[in-house]
């Protein structure tokens, strides 16, 4: 190609520049400084020339053309602004305009609608039509989220193509055709959908509008504060608009290596828990056996006392994914300096023998470079549920012709864009990892089992994988917690090593990685290096003593206080009577436990067995940074003040610190910032602090020393228990309802009741429907869920979610054996619908 | 002209395919290099079998197809001869295009009107006829003309519409 | 003028039977073609001069030679079998006449091009022709003609017979591919992707009309020479108020006026009023027009914006027809075929169809002279596709040509052609 020229010349308005080959006229044009009026076009998607509204005007070209289709050849000469050009324009406004219902005044689009301005800037000025406007019923409610109307849409195909090209959801459709074409849901059921926020987002009218914004601000009265989303671990950037000291919305701000300009529908309408009702205001201390409010003073000086009192080595502390990275800094300087204990974590889901524990979380590969892989092993992660924007690279990578191998315990909804779909049985994941492994090396296959897989079909994706150039390994909770994660995990290191592929270890909510960076390890310290190496540091930045040799990790907290060797344990963002893996073995730490501290915005489930409690702040209302899974550093800015009393985060550090008799001082967040740039190499907003190299050890700088790699644990095969005959399986979803969710009323619809999932032929068996209010029980408790039917759990497993507070996982789970198996039954409908809810597992 | 199908897709309704529907659309599948080309005969499929598009039929299609329900639905919403609501045993397709207009088919629509009682669009009682126009049926030496089902025929006069709906009436009436 | 070639068997019975049709010298060209290059099999296409029958008349040598050579590549044949223009029906009489003719066209033109893949997208109401279809392509496969190693020759070609589902846009060749492909019958990009680059299946395609490969199968039997000492022939369909509509057999060139005396002149009584000389989507011509010839250059030249060959529908109308009710007819039309997708098509023959009907219905202004002129003004050359570019022509030739009909029924509520007839 290199005979032609790369660049061409053409005028444009008189004016002659230069861009380069393939660019169309409409860019070319906005290069310049001359816009030119569009509704169809979208930057993010190929263009469609239906709209018809960039008409421009090509010497030599008979009719008028749409310059968001046509590229700029070598001395093309266009005009923008002509007679004819403006009459185009003007026509096509008109007839955009005559069949829509002009109710500029209560649309929630008024003030930022491309339409409205255009009508201003390009429009006739008068209207010519008499006739009957077409008229739809409206609007209609697509689902908890979407509001459609069909009159003020002007069918710019914008949403649908988002759905089927960026999202791969097919979300939203057009239906009938000529002009009865409508845009719509099939059979206007609610749109299923994760990103649908985003069709909101980039419909040019108001078509399109979401429910939680319906009248609540119009957009001159917002006030916009950039920040990011803490929700999952991706970390999009997001701005709040800001009316009267509340959130009204969520919008996407561009970010091209994380989010681009998309978010999923978490992000766009999970905010609302931060203006929830049951925010904690105040410290709450126990008294008499119940959480009474206290003033900070009386909570501090408590907190403060118990400490004292402790043996350092009997204190521990639990971080969580919601602290800022600064948080967790201090959180760390606290309770290694002033308490004296390395019993710090912040992996609190873990369980206890895992490979969770081995693997250092997050993304070894930048996300942007997820997009550009053309074979991406998904293993054990369900990235729609777990790290919904990642998707979008995938699906990118999908339409340039990657493939996907996924090997997972349950089909995911992505089923259709996947190349080599592996649904194995739970537990034999290992199995299925290990044939990959031969068939991609052209080894002969040894191994006698393939989680009931056939061979060929693994065979033709390891082939797929051994021709790739650019693979990709992601590894997910579903493998790492599975009972053979520990092999999983260790023989996609070696396939990573054969076939020079990063491992992404895709771990860790909210600012998970943050709180890794920061330090809140048992092993490691800031910038997850051994503690060993990094006590001098701290100790002269600190000025204190820090504490030498390896804490407990989460789960051997949990096992301490179980025993009862700990007087105190801390937790702050954390919420482990929901995320321990094993719900019984939590709560029989809790009856051992002499203090347990919770620092929370929420009533928690821990909290709500605290004894004390201190009320803190959440992302939108604080300043500082947090990192994202792939090591991305952002800054947070504080758009509302909290509720109450509550309080940031380190700031309740340094003033228990004050209580000690200690100094913690700082003068903001930039200047723990600061000092942590010092301890972290390549520390620095919006840079990425990447865990380079750490992906492909085991052991070393912030991973834990591995136990050696553990034998591959026997296919559990089938149960021996008929009591119990199916095998359970845990994961996340996308929408649940925990201390936030549950508390962002959109976010806890879009989740609906507790539910789980059954192959039809177990239901079918155990006697349940679709929709049937169920009882899953275990050896170890019972949970009430919704029954849905699907195939995509295989016969003899039943999929339950993660995150309901109301039904919680946990319960059913005995981590003494290596897969927990269950039995389920239709409940009796009871009178008033709640049929046994709240039923938990056995104390 | 509207044929009501968006109403009744808002509405919905319920019934499935058979297996035999089922591998009539994989053997259509096979037939091309991509299977969503097999798209419009699946429609056809299920269309002949249910007797119009129930949203559990088009489930069903778009599971066989693996492709999403909202595509298989939107893109069967887009052809005329396609079919949201029940019908009539027989569909009656008068074509009301110029060759056709020029050649009087309003007198021989008006005279179906009469006969089966019945609006375009509607379906007489006995649900024997659905009366619909049509654009040009590609027949127009024989303008006016009309489609009965499958059969083509025209130049109509009034007594000739009579002869072919008693024939149909009495095949259906011989058919139960 | 020559001897019929097109329509040469089209009365015999049992035509569309394999022996029959062979007996009559078919399959021949097929043979000849099959003993001849692929490059020479194209330029004896290109010599005969054949233009598309489909309506927008591309030479069809030409459009073969722009498929790439590289035997590499997929590519594809697709026969545009959805015959829809309104006054069109030249394709169903061929095919239901004559089918082996079609599929001899098909295994030829696929030869030239190096397609092995060949799909007839057939027009869903033409039930009898898809019978005849189907029993031809079985007989032409059990007897070698088309499959592996059509007529002994070492070329491999299959036929798949899809049909619409009832859409007139799906007879535009973009659409007919997006249909073909199982989706909603919407018009792709052109330029850049003409199916010639990105076809189905974003391969190198051929889209070519049933009439156009039934003279593929002549040309190759009888040599370009021949054929194009027959005119060349095209087929005229011949609709309206003539004595004898039907499909006729004329040398390119023939005038109007001679067209409409082979199908026995007018109506008895009535005189010509107009007509539209290639379907509905030309301009409407009045009675200074008539003798025009029909061909290609001839009407496109005319000083009648819209006026051209099309499909070669012509569709007479004598004096007792309103020209404002065709009119409104005509839009209301491409107001239902319309697929949606673009904005002026969309929403200009809604506005048409709502101000014509209410002029119709007596509720004119003589506003809406201007008015109509405007909107078809604002979708001229606006549109995505040809289809809405259809519309304004007959807006236009009316406006110009019968003005005082919309005036009449403007003015008064009525209609004075009745009246005059
Ligand atoms: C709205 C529209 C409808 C068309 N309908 C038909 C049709 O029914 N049959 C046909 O052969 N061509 C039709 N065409 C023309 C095709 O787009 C295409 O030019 C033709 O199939 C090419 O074949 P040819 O080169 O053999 O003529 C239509 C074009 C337009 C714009
Ligand atoms: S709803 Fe909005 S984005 Fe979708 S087609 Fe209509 S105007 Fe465009
Ligand atoms: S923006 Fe160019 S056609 Fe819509």
């Amino acid at each position: 190609m290199s005979q032609f020229p790369l660049t061409v010349t053409l005028t444009i308005d008189g004016k002659a520049f230069s861009v380069p080959k393939g660019t169309t006229i409409y860019h070319a044009a906005a290069q310049a400084g001359i816009e030119i009026p569009i509704f169809c076009y979208h930057d993010r998607m190929p263009p469609l020339g239906a709209c018809r509204m960039c008409l421009v005007k090509v010497d030599k070209m008979p009719k008028l053309q749409t310059s968001c289709t046509l590229e700029a050849a070598e001395g093309m000469a266009v005009s923008t602004t002509t007679p004819d050009v403006r009459a185009g324009q003007e026509a096509i406004l008109e007839f955009l305009l005559i069949n829509h219902p002009l109710d500029c005044p209560i649309c929630d689009k008024g003030g930022e609608c491309p339409l409205q301005d255009q009508t201003y800037a390009y429009g006739p000025g008068r209207s010519r039509f008499i006739e009957a406007k077409r008229d739809f019923a409206k609007p209609v409610s697509l689902g908890r989220v979407l509001v459609l109307d069909r009159e003020r849409c002007i069918l710019c195909w914008r949403c649908v193509r988002f759905g089927e090209l960026v999202a791969g959801d097919d979300a939203l459709k057009g239906f009938e055709r000529g002009f009865h074409t409508e845009v719509n849901a099939p059979f206007t059921l609610p749109v299923e959908s994760k990103f649908i926020g985003n069709t909101i987002a980039i419909c040019p009218v108001g078509a399109l509008t979401a429910k939680t914004y319906r009248f609540a601000a119009r957009p001159w009265d917002n006030q916009t504060v950039p920040s990011v989303c803490t929700l999952c671990g991706v970390g999009c950037a997001v701005e709040f608009d800001v009316r009267g000291g509340a959130i009204t919305r969520t919008r996407a701000r561009e970010q091209p290596a994380i989010n681009d300009i998309w978010l999923c529908d978490l992000g766009f309408f999970g905010h609302n828990y931060v203006h929830h009702s049951e925010r904690l205001r105040t410290p709450l201390i126990r008294r008499d056996g119940g959480l009474v409010e206290a003033t900070w003073d009386e909570a501090l000086d408590a907190v403060a006392r118990r400490l004292r009192a402790a043996s350092p080595s009997r204190v521990a502390m639990l971080g969580g994914a919601r602290l800022t990275n600064e948080d967790a800094y201090v959180a760390g300087r606290f309770f290694r300096s002033v308490i004296g204990t390395n019993h710090l974590d912040h992996r609190t889901d873990a369980p206890p023998d895992g490979a969770s524990l081995q693997a250092p979380w997050g993304m070894a590969s930048s996300i942007a470079e997820v997009g550009d892989a053309d074979a991406i092993v998904l293993a054990g992660c369900d990235i729609t549920e777990e790290y919904p924007i990642i998707w979008l690279r995938m699906k990118r990578a999908v339409d340039r012709g990657a493939a996907i191998i996924a090997i997972t315990p349950k089909a995911l909804e992505i089923g259709r864009f996947i190349a080599h779909h592996l649904v194995h049985r739970y537990g034999s994941g290992a199995q299925v990892v290990s044939a990959l492994m031969e068939a991609a090396s052209g080894a002969s296959p040894a191994a006698a089992e393939t989680g009931g897989i056939p061979r060929e079909a693994i065979s033709a994706a390891g082939a797929r994988l051994a021709h790739a150039a650019r693979p990709l390994i992601l590894i997910g909770r579903g493998a790492l917690d599975a009972p053979d994660g520990a092999k999983i995990y260790a023989v996609l290191r070696d396939l990573a090593a054969r076939f020079h592929a990063p491992v992404n270890v895709m771990r860790g909510k909210g600012n998970a990685f943050g709180a890794h960076l920061a330090g809140l390890l048992p092993h490691a310290g800031p910038g997850g290096r051994p503690l060993g190496e990094v006590r001098h540091d701290l100790e002269s930045l600190w000025g204190a003593t820090v504490a030498d040799g390896a804490g407990l990790n989460a789960p051997g907290m949990i096992e301490a206080a179980g025993q009862g060797r700990l007087d105190v344990l801390y937790v702050a963002a954390a919420d482990p009577a929901t995320d321990v893996p094993d719900r019984a073995r939590w709560n029989e730490a809790r009856t051992r436990l002499p203090l347990l501290v919770v620092q929370d915005a929420f009533l928690t489930q821990t909290a709500q067995v605290a004894d004390i409690v201190l009320p803190a702040l959440v992302a939108p209302e604080k300043d500082g940074t947090v990192s994202n899974i792939e090591g991305r550093i952002q800054r947070l800015h504080a758009a509302v003040p909290g509720p109450g009393q509550s309080r940031g985060d380190w700031g309740i550090f340094a003033a228990l610190a004050a209580r000690m008799g200690k100094v913690i001082a700082y003068s903001g967040w930039e200047e723990i910032f600061e000092e942590m740039r010092t301890l972290i190499p390549g520390l620095a907003l919006d840079a990425r602090v990447s865990l380079n190299g750490v992906g492909d050890r085991v052991s070393g700088v912030g991973t834990e020393p591995s136990p050696a790699a553990q034998p591959l644990i026997p296919d559990p095969g089938p149960p021996d228990d008929p009591d119990y005959p199916l095998i359970l399986i845990i994961g996340d979803v996308l929408f649940d309802r925990g201390a936030m969710t549950s508390r962002s009323p959109a976010i806890a619809d879009l989740a609906g009741e507790p539910w789980a999932l059954f192959h039809p032929e177990d239901a079918s068996r155990c006697g349940i429907a679709e929709g049937d209010a169920t009882v899953v029980r275990s050896r170890r408790g019972s949970v009430a869920v919704r029954a849905k039917l699907s195939s995509a759990v295989l016969p003899g497993q039943v999929f339950l979610p993660r995150g309901y507070d109301g039904a919680p996982a946990n319960a059913l789970v005995d981590l003494s054996e290596p897969v927990t198996h269950v039995q389920a039954a239709a409940l009796a409908p009871v009178a008033g619908g709640s049929e046994g809810r709240g039923e938990e597992g056995a104390r | 002209m509207t044929d009501g199908n968006a109403e009744t897709r808002e509405r919905g309704n319920a019934a499935g395919l058979s297996e035999g529907a089922k591998s009539e659309i994989r053997r259509l599948m096979a037939q091309f290099p991509q299977r969503q080309s097999a798209l419009l005969g699946a429609l056809f499929v299920a269309q002949n079998e249910v007797g119009f598009l129930t949203p559990d039929a088009l489930a069903d299609i778009a599971a066989v197809m693996g492709l999403p329900t909202s595509e298989v639905t939107s893109v069967a919403s887009f052809y005329h001869l396609l079919f949201f609501r029940p019908g009539g045993r027989h569909v009656v397709q008068v074509c009301t295009n110029l060759s056709c207009m020029l050649n009087g088919c309003g007198r021989i629509l008006d005279h179906l009107r009469r006969q089966l009682g019945v609006e375009v669009g509607e379906t007489t009682s006995d649900g024997a006829f659905t009366l619909k126009t049509a654009e040009c049926l590609a027949a127009c030496e024989s303008a006016p003309a009309m489609l009965v089902g499958t059969e083509r025929f025209g130049p109509l006069t009034p007594g000739m519409v009579d002869e072919v709906l008693s024939r149909y009436r009495r095949a259906t009436r011989s058919m139960t | 003028m020559g001897e019929p070639v097109l329509l040469t068997y089209l009365h015999e019975p049992d035509q569309g039977e394999l022996q029959a049709y062979s007996a009559r010298g078919g399959y021949e060209g097929l043979r000849r073609a099959l003993s001849m290059s692929p490059e020479a099999v194209t330029d004896e296409v290109d010599k005969s001069g054949l233009r598309g029958r489909g309506g927008a008349g591309f030479a069809t040598g030409r459009k073969w030679k722009f498929i790439p050579k590289d035997p590499a590549v997929t590519k594809y044949v697709v026969v545009n079998a959805d015959e829809g223009e309104p006054g069109t029906f030249k394709d169903r009489t061929l095919l239901e006449g004559d089918p082996h003719r079609l599929i001899e066209g098909i295994v030829i033109a696929s030869y030239a091009v190096g397609a092995h893949l060949a799909f007839i997208y057939l027009r869903r109401e033409f039930y009898h022709a898809r019978e005849m279809l189907e029993r031809a392509l079985a007989q032409a496969a059990a007897a070698g003609m088309v499959g592996r190693n059509a007529a002994g020759s070492g070329f491999d070609l299959s036929i798949v017979l899809a049909t619409g589902a009832g859409a007139y846009i799906a007879g535009e060749e973009t659409a007919l591919l997006e249909s073909l492909e199982g989706r909603r019958a919407m018009p792709r990009l052109k330029p850049p992707y003409y199916p010639a680059v990105k076809g189905l299946y974003t391969q190198p395609t051929v889209v070519n009309n049933v009439e156009t490969l039934c003279h593929v199968a002549w040309i190759l039997a009888k040599g370009y020479e021949w054929y194009r000492q027959q005119g060349p022939p095209i087929l005229i369909s011949v609709s309206g108020h003539v004595a004898r509509p039907g499909v006729y057999e004329v040398p390119l060139g023939t005038t109007i006026r001679q067209v409409i005396d082979r199908a026995g002149g007018m109506r008895s009584g009535r005189k010509f009023k107009a007509c539209f000389p290639g379907g509905s989507s030309s301009a409407i011509l009045p009675a200074a027009y008539l003798d025009t010839p029909m061909d290609y250059d001839a009407l496109a030249k005319l000083d009648v914006y819209g006026s051209m060959l099309g499909s070669g529908a012509l569709i007479a109308m004598d004096d007792t027809t309103c020209m404002v009710e065709v009119v409104a007819r005509t839009v209301e039309f491409y107001r239902d075929e319309s697929c949606g997708k673009c904005t002026p098509c969309r929403e200009g023959t809604m506005w048409l169809g709502q101000a014509l009907h209410r002029m119709l219905g007596g509720k004119g202004r003589v506003e809406d002279l201007p008015l109509l002129e405007g909107i078809a003004r604002g979708m001229t050359g606006t549109c995505f596709c040809p289809l809405g570019e259809s519309v304004p022509p007959a807006i236009y030739s009316t406006l110009r040509f019968f003005r005082h009909e919309y005036e009449h029924h403007a003015k008064t509520g009525t209609c004075d052609v009745r009246v005059m007839a």
